[in-house]
């Protein structure tokens, strides 16, 4: 019996999974609202991290294996960070072999570099845009499975729900086409989750407007656990522009870019100060707490605003052109400013969710045959993603669950029927209804107010205060009326953002200690107590929160 | 505080908008700022907002942009007087407002079958090519064809790519550069052809004599 599979997400994870199950000979329906090309994977420009070890460094497994621990203040999974440490290399020799145009050494070697957090040369990169060159080569293989009939695509179609039996087993999805309308189910022995994270909580920030955050939110409203949702890693390189915060890669400080603000007129360069022996290559959490401090607590932000300078011009321009193109280009295009002759005005922004769908080392959810993978998921981070972290676990992911699914055995679907497609027609005809109203308050207005309160309180450092407060003002927006301008999915999407916005807040309420990611200015220290992953789930449409081992498996 | 006008040619009609505001922004910020002003929703693609991703493709003064990349004041101050247009790509099924379907596109490359069915090996030489074939927005450009001529092995499907790139390139091109004109990441299109045309015509030719 061949297997079939449904994959909702097309980015890298989803991308890994699909391919590598059709080449174990199971049928993939690959879902998403775009092509592959338009995903966030493609943004991804810094790099890959691998023990290679081929600079003569003594590198090791083990070493990234404690990088990432250590980064992640010790609450990822340990035994899922054994996992992706172990296979990183093997995973590069994949990516090769598939054609990945990795930047190469003089010896033909993937060349690596070095990044945040990590003091040995890891960091596997293409050019500029690793993340678009791997996404071409897994794309390209994709297509060829596409034509071999083992993978379906569908574009443009979103994800509604779960098809759950009576056992609470995953039978199923149902799905929305964004263009038609129309709304239907899908049948599978497995799905998986790849839908990336929850950007859309905090409105625009450095990452896709796909990665809304949707899936997750309706995913808990059915039951599935969510974990570590306090944990958002503020990137400590962004810039504003009228567009939105937009990211400058950590490689700017890999390839020897520097921080420093001003003081009594002259070079201030505090990382170095403050942390000599790795300077602004120190975690991303810590590198953005120490801006934070310079702008805030010593009062030195460049011309009294909330920016230090991030400084390029003393490297090479040929360096700066090639091997950081894509933040000339930024630079340039958003700014009109020339990074090789001026210093870039810099200040941390929202970039990535370590938390996310609760998933164990094998990316099982709590629901039996349903995985998640990418950023969606939440356990190799931690309390802080190490740069170049992410599209390794992004395609670690998509690995470890194909290698599951083969090995996994699965009954027979029975041709039940389920109640759930004929809830989503019903939500969809009262939302026509809905829309004849007049005096509805647009979903506009509502998506900035959630944006709002999440950017004032799930800030760099919490407190309780502003933590409830937050969370009375999401209970607020929950009887609004909504217009979402003929847009379906603009108006579940709103309730969806609040779940999710809300099991943040309360996530953070709950871990009083400061760890990583998650400061608290009423718990500034780091309790032991907190070893913990947090474990949030609706219980009788209350949010409950408990913690758990971080090592703890699924029962299936 | 400048004001303009901007114009939405869609399907449905003509529509045109006032916008008040900084100009230095690009279309897609302008598209989102009229749509929170009047409280509408015109449909269109985007997802990286900052030229990475390729979504948010459309025609802009008559010309097909990124609108992302293309800046307001750049097309409505200096080109046309306060005045910028905005429609959906020409040559694609509109879905919605600006919003078009390129699965006709994806299926032609896919039906193009450039890929390797062995493993790639490196070619140190050939790597600055692949990289920027690779940037490709839509990954249309063939950039295993280099590869392919190089490792394929299997005849029957090195026939068929021979003949489809003798359909689609060798014989089609009339070399009018438009393309390199309008190429979002500035992929030197000709460059890249004239390198297939010497790596894969008489490579296969060479492989399919033998």
């Amino acid at each position: 019996m061949v297997k079939e599979i449904i994959v909702i997400g097309a980015g890298l994870a989803g991308l890994t999974c699909s391919v590598k199950s059709a080449s174990k000979n199971m049928h993939v329906k690959l879902f998403s609202p775009a092509h592959s090309e338009r995903s966030q994977s493609v943004m991804a420009m810094g790099g890959i991290n691998a023990a290679l070890n081929t600079k003569g460094e003594d590198d090791s497994v083990n070493e990234h294996y404690t990088d990432t621990i250590n980064a992640g203040q010790h609450i990822n999974n340990h035994n899922a960070v054994e996992k992706l440490t172990n296979d990183a290399p093997e995973i590069i020799d994949w990516l090769s072999k598939l054609g990945t145009s990795f930047t190469r050494d003089d010896d033909g070697n993937v060349d690596v570099r070095y990044f945040g957090g990590q003091k040995k040369m890891r960091t596997a990169y293409a050019g500029a845009r690793t993340g678009k060159q791997i996404l071409t080569a897994i794309n390209t293989e994709c297509r060829k499975w596409e034509y071999k009939d083992k993978i379906k695509r569908y574009v443009g179609w979103r994800f509604l729900s779960l098809i759950l039996d009576d056992d609470k087993v995953c039978r199923g999805v149902v799905m929305i086409n964004e263009n038609t309308e129309e709304i239907r189910d899908f049948y599978a022995d497995f799905v998986v989750i790849a839908s990336g994270g929850m950007n859309k909580v905090f409105g625009k920030i450095s990452g896709s407007l796909h990665n809304d955050g949707f899936v997750s939110g309706k995913l808990l409203h059915q039951g599935i656990e969510l974990a570590n949702m306090e944990m958002i890693q503020y990137h400590p390189t962004t810039i504003e522009t009228p567009v939105k915060r937009m990211l400058i890669t950590e490689a700017a400080r890999g390839e020897g870019g520097k921080l420093y603000t001003l003081r009594n007129g002259e070079k201030w360069y505090f990382m170095e100060e403050w942390y000599p022996e790795q300077g602004a290559l120190m975690p991303r959490d810590v590198v953005s707490r120490s801006i934070y401090r310079v702008c805030h607590e010593d009062d030195m932000g460049i011309d009294g605003e909330n920016k230090v300078y991030l400084d390029l011009t003393h490297l090479d321009e040929k360096t700066v052109k090639t091997k950081l193109d894509e933040v000339y280009d930024v630079c340039m295009n958003y700014l009109n400013l020339d990074p090789t002759r001026e210093p870039i005005p810099v200040y941390p922004g929202v970039h990535y969710f370590m938390g996310g769908i609760r998933t164990d080392d094998a990316h099982k959810t709590n629901i039996r045959n349903l995985f998640a993978i990418g950023e969606c998921s939440s356990q190799y981070h931690g309390a802080n993603r190490l740069g170049g972290n992410s599209l390794l676990g992004a395609i670690h992911g998509g690995w470890v669950v194909a290698d599951q699914l083969e090995e996994i055995s699965c009954e027979n679907n029975s041709s039940e029927e389920y109640e759930i497609l004929n809830y989503e027609y019903e939500a969809y005809e009262n939302w026509k209804e809905l829309q004849k109203e007049a005096n509805n308050i647009s979903s506009y207005e509502i998506e900035e107010e959630i944006a709002n309160i999440m950017n004032r309180t799930m800030g760099i450092y919490r407190t309780e205060s502003e933590l409830k407060e937050g969370l009375n003002k999401l209970d607020s927006l929950e009887t609004i009326h909504v217009n979402s301008h003929g847009c379906y999915y603009d108006y579940i999407l709103l309730k969806s953002l609040t779940d999710i916005a809300k099991a943040m807040l309360s996530s953070a309420l709950a871990r009083k200690e400061s760890r990583g990611a998650h400061q608290r200015l009423d718990y500034p220290e780091t309790n032991e107590e907190y070893l913990k992953t947090t474990v949030i789930s609706f219980d009788n449409d209350e949010l409950k929160i408990t913690f758990n081992d971080t090592e703890e498996r699924m029962s299936w | 505080m400048e004001s303009i006008t901007v114009i939405i040619k869609t399907s449905k009609g003509m529509k045109e908008y006032t916008y008040e505001g900084n100009l230095n922004i690009p279309v897609t910020t302008l598209l989102e700022r009229i749509n929170v002003k009047h409280d509408i929703k015109i449909h269109y693609s985007s997802s990286c907002l900052q030229g990475l991703c390729g979504s948010c493709s459309m025609i802009i003064n008559g010309l097909p942009k990124l609108a992302c990349k293309t800046f307001v004041n750049e097309e409505a101050t200096t080109k046309k007087m306060h005045k910028i247009t905005i429609e959906p790509l020409s040559k694609f099924h509109v879905v919605k407002d600006l919003v078009v379907d390129r699965t006709s596109m994806f299926e032609n490359i896919k039906n193009s079958r450039q890929w390797l069915e062995e493993e790639s090996r490196i070619n140190q030489d050939n790597l600055e090519f692949e990289y920027e074939a690779s940037q490709c927005y839509g990954a249309i450009l063939p950039v295993t064809s280099s590869k392919i001529s190089k490792q394929e092995s299997n005849m029957d499907k090195l026939k068929f790519l021979k003949e489809n790139y003798s359909n689609h390139f060798y014989n089609d091109c009339v070399k009018s550069l438009a393309c390199e004109n309008i190429c979002p990441m500035n992929i030197q299109t000709q460059r890249a052809i004239s390198i297939m045309n010497r790596h894969s015509i008489w490579k296969f030719h060479k492989l399919l004599k033998k």
